[in-house]
């Protein structure tokens, strides 16, 4: 590369590039760390693989099982208070899974709220059985909603000629209906898949031996170089997964009216009773859970500050992550390179987040002055939950009309006058959907924040799992709930949003 | 660790504890001729920023003394870190290793960490009018006892008598008896790790096994006393304060405490104090945990075994010269994770 060619790059380049070969530090400190001599495999790594595939294949299999049919539904079937269904079928990715697993852990079994409140014996919900419960009432949601855009945007006639020549309504939406709309299934599953994997709370909780479990045992031995080989084998698994999700391509049809169902009153009678179990279990039951501890117990042990701290420290996350994700995102758009750029940037988001703790802990030991303090906690936040800013600010600049731009130039704007009052005042909308998404993921953050976090810096989610830990189950009311509020207020964000494209929960197909 | 002279002296000062006429005496601070417990009144204010790494213990009764001592010195900016208590020892260790030292105090629930980071070197010598205080026997030049406890098998007196339990914690796992346990919590886990030592990982894993059969998993081990006294289960396996706070708050509680004899069953365990740092502050941090306020507080609330002299054991407690401990080297309790390995593959953890 010449050097006039270096001159000729936008200038959001040599920010983009920084920024990018910054979010792949931790995995050069988990390839350094993991060079130290310690077990490459031995048998109960292996029986740490299986569970995690295990866990990961049954969550996905549960969760297409219930989120397709219930895409069908949501995308086809006229029910009255149809809207209302979709948002509560949705609702459970506004509860963070760890908060799932943890009262779902503490209403079953013996000696667990239900029996204590209904007398009835019900089983213990723990082991690869519980977590993977957990995990599809959690997941399953990504599947119907990636599902249900796809199949809004397939034209009805094709079914309509299928039914016309003979074949029955379950005939037609097998044969005809499902194997157009695979792609979207199969990118629901690998969200889920991906989900699955980098989830710390749920099968710590359940305590079914998964990387992450693991990962954070060894932490707390300190075996540091252990944890980082087991991270790299994690990495490895999610690697393959982003492999395939990347492989996943929408096949685009001509759009035309779809296909509209209507159910008899028996028919939406045994719908709603199918799908309440699934609500009950995933909403109620949780909320239900809360609320008796809170009751019970009150606000005891909670102070204002866990609040304050979560907020303060998910702040600074979101500030900081758009301010990175602007030139990531201008760069974006003015070429190839910058692109890569961006994809690099998306790496962190596959990062779990015990595995990014697992490195920072490390940097920090090597780097006194970051050890322990507010900014490693933010900077690991900022390294996840990059690319859901770089998303949201690069809608809205790729919207941008590049000739307002030039407009304001040939009448006399320098380039930095331009950016001030024309480029920044369009594209703000997305920086602060992009903060705010940052903010509600990097508040529900469990692992990074349990590793990171400075002496005396409680969370609403470190305080919820110390108070697990602790047995003072009842604590976990308020910081459940707090933490429930937050999500419920990211999801609606989420899906009113820049990602309307994907995940679509308003009406209106995509035409 | 002297391990003898420790129990020895512990033993000590229970048979002291069940004479009235020794309890009147110990309670009477001229009876140790100034060598016994200082009141907080005497000790010096504490002021600027102290770090303090806490190993996960009895939650509220160690945090109610950490906010009396932070009422008290408001000019303190006390810092803590909470965590599993060989978890923090091995970030000291990690620490120090890095050059990177954040922990000014740490206090451990479980002597075996204190071991972990005194045997790296880490821990500041104690000044010798600081372990004058504490009783003969629990003087080390390094670091200070705070509170002994006792494992023990809480029962429920409605179904059985102390004679219906078996003395060998071994033969628990023959009987018939419905057992509560909490596999989570520290406290067990030491226990299992003195197994280990004592019985080796096989005849462990195989007692854990069978126990799980007829175990009912609490979260904590005030839950398990409390499910004994509930009458969920017949037996369950908690260090002494537990049944000892149950009762104080319900003097007619199903529940006593019998011991077994000469093994895991009724280990002898002490949580205990260092200083990592250079100054006065630490060593003053310190006085305040072996102050007679602090002591009397953990050994009447708590109902641990105060190990400064002068200060009355708790009430309720049998002389602890009739009971056995087995012969354990404390420090080796620090190795939890054969512990952990053993226990997750078992299926309990």
């Amino acid at each position: 590369m010449t050097l006039g060619s270096l001159l000729r790059w936008p200038v959001s380049y040599p920010l983009a590039l920084i920024v990018a070969l910054m979010a792949l530090v931790p995995v050069g400190v988990l390839f350094g760390l993991a060079s130290d001599d310690v077990q490459l495999f031995d048998a109960h790594n292996l029986k740490v693989l299986t569970n995690t595939l295990l866990l990961m294949v049954f969550t996905v299999l549960g969760a297409i099982l219930i989120g397709v049919p219930l895409a069908l539904l949501t995308a086809y079937a006229q029910m009255p208070g149809r809207r209302l269904w979709l948002i509560l079928l949705a609702a459970p990715l506004a509860i963070p899974s760890y908060i799932g697993a943890f009262t779902l852990y503490a209403a079953f079994g013996r000696g667990g709220e239900i029996e204590n409140l209904l007398g009835l014996p019900v089983p213990a919900m723990d082991g690869l059985m519980g977590a993977t419960i957990v995990m599809i009432l959690y997941s399953y949601p990504f599947v119907m909603l990636t599902t249900r855009a796809s199949l809004l945007s397939l034209d009805a006639s094709l079914v309509n000629a299928a039914r016309t020549l003979g074949m029955s309504l379950g005939a037609s939406l097998w044969r005809v209906v499902l194997p157009r709309v695979v792609t979207g299934i199969a990118a629901g599953g690998l969200l889920v898949a991906l989900y699955t994997l980098s989830d710390f709370g749920t099968p710590a909780i359940m305590r079914l031996d998964t990387f992450t479990r693991v990962i954070f045992v060894e932490y707390n031995a300190f075996g540091l170089s252990q944890a980082a080989m087991l991270s790299l084998q994690l990495l490895v698994i999610v690697g393959l997964v982003l492999f395939l999700e990347s492989r996943v391509r929408g096949s685009r049809e001509r759009p035309g009216r779809h296909l509209t169902l209507w159910p008899g009153r028996g028919q939406q009678f045994a719908i709603v009773l199918s799908v309440v179990p699934i609500l009950v279990l995933a909403i109620a039951l949780p909320l239900a859970v809360f609320g008796i501890w809170l009751v019970r117990e009150g606000s005891e042990g909670f102070e204002f500050s866990y609040a304050w701290n979560s907020a303060h420290a998910s702040f600074l996350a979101a500030i900081f992550a758009v301010i990175l994700a602007i030139p990531v995102a201008h760069a974006a758009i003015a070429g190839r390179a910058g692109r890569l750029m961006e994809r690099m940037t998306y790496f962190g988001f596959g990062v779990p987040g015990i595995v990014m703790g697992t490195a920072l802990v490390y940097v920090g030991l090597q780097l006194p002055f970051l050890y322990q303090t507010l900014g490693l906690l933010v900077l690991a936040y900022v390294l996840r939950f990059l690319p859901l800013a770089v998303g949201s600010v690069r809608s809205t600049a790729e919207g941008l009309d590049p000739s307002l731009v030039k407009a304001a130039r040939v009448l006399g704007a320098s380039p930095r006058e331009a950016f001030q009052r024309v480029t920044l005042p369009l594209t703000v909308r997305g920086m602060v959907a992009g903060a705010a998404l940052v903010f509600l993921e990097a508040m529900r953050e469990l692992p990074a924040t349990l590793m990171l976090g400075p002496t005396g810096f409680e969370t609403l989610a470190t305080y919820l799992w110390r108070v697990y830990e602790a047995g003072y189950f009842g604590r976990a009311a308020i910081p459940g709930l707090l933490l429930v509020l937050m999500s419920a207020l990211g999801l609606a964000l989420m899906l009113s949003g820049e990602r309307r494209a994907e995940i679509d929960v308003t009406e209106t197909p995509q035409s | 660790m002297q391990r003898r002279a420790f129990l020895h002296s512990l033993a000590a000062v229970g048979a002291l504890g069940c004479l009235p006429a020794a309890r009147a005496l110990a309670a009477s601070p001229m009876a140790n001729s100034g060598e016994g417990a200082v009141s907080v009144d005497q000790l010096p204010k504490l002021e600027g920023d102290l770090t303090l790494y806490l190993g996960r213990g009895e939650g509220g009764l160690y945090e109610n003394v950490l906010e009396a001592i932070k009422k008290r010195n408001p000019k303190l900016n006390l810092q803590i870190r909470r965590g599993v208590t060989a978890a923090l020892a091995n970030t000291i260790v990690a620490e120090a290793k890095a050059g990177v030292r954040r922990a000014d105090v740490f206090w451990a629930v479980d002597s075996g960490a204190i071991g972990l980071v005194a045997d790296a070197g880490l821990a500041r010598s104690l000044p010798s009018d600081l372990i004058a205080q504490l009783k003969p026997g629990f003087r080390y030049p390094q670091w200070a006892p705070v509170t002994g406890r006792i494992r023990t098998v809480p029962y429920n007196t409605e179904r059985l008598t102390a004679e219906q339990i078996p003395d060998s914690i071994m033969a628990l796992a023959d009987s018939n008896l419905s057992i509560g346990w909490a596999p989570a919590y520290a406290a067990f886990q030491s226990f299992v790790t003195a197994m280990r030592l004592l019985e080796g990982d096989k005849a462990t894993g195989e007692w854990l096994r069978a126990v799980n059969q007829r175990a009912k998993n609490y979260a904590g081990e005030l839950g398990v006393v409390m499910g004994v006294e509930r009458g969920e289960v017949d037996v369950g396996l908690a260090n002494h304060y537990y049944t000892l706070r149950l009762k104080s708050g319900k003097p007619d509680a199903n529940v006593d405490l019998a011991f077994t004899r000469n093994d895991a069953g009724c280990l002898v365990n002490a949580g205990g104090i260092l200083a990592l740092s250079e100054g006065d502050l630490p060593i003053n941090f310190i006085r305040y945990l072996l102050s007679r306020e602090v002591q009397s507080y953990l050994a009447s609330e708590a109902y641990e075994i105060p190990l400064v002299s002068g200060v009355k054991p708790p009430e309720g407690l049998v002389p602890l010269s009739s009971i056995s401990p087995p012969k354990v080297d404390l420090t080796q309790l620090a190795d939890l994770r054969p512990t952990l390995n053993l226990m997750r593959s078992v299926g309990v953890l």
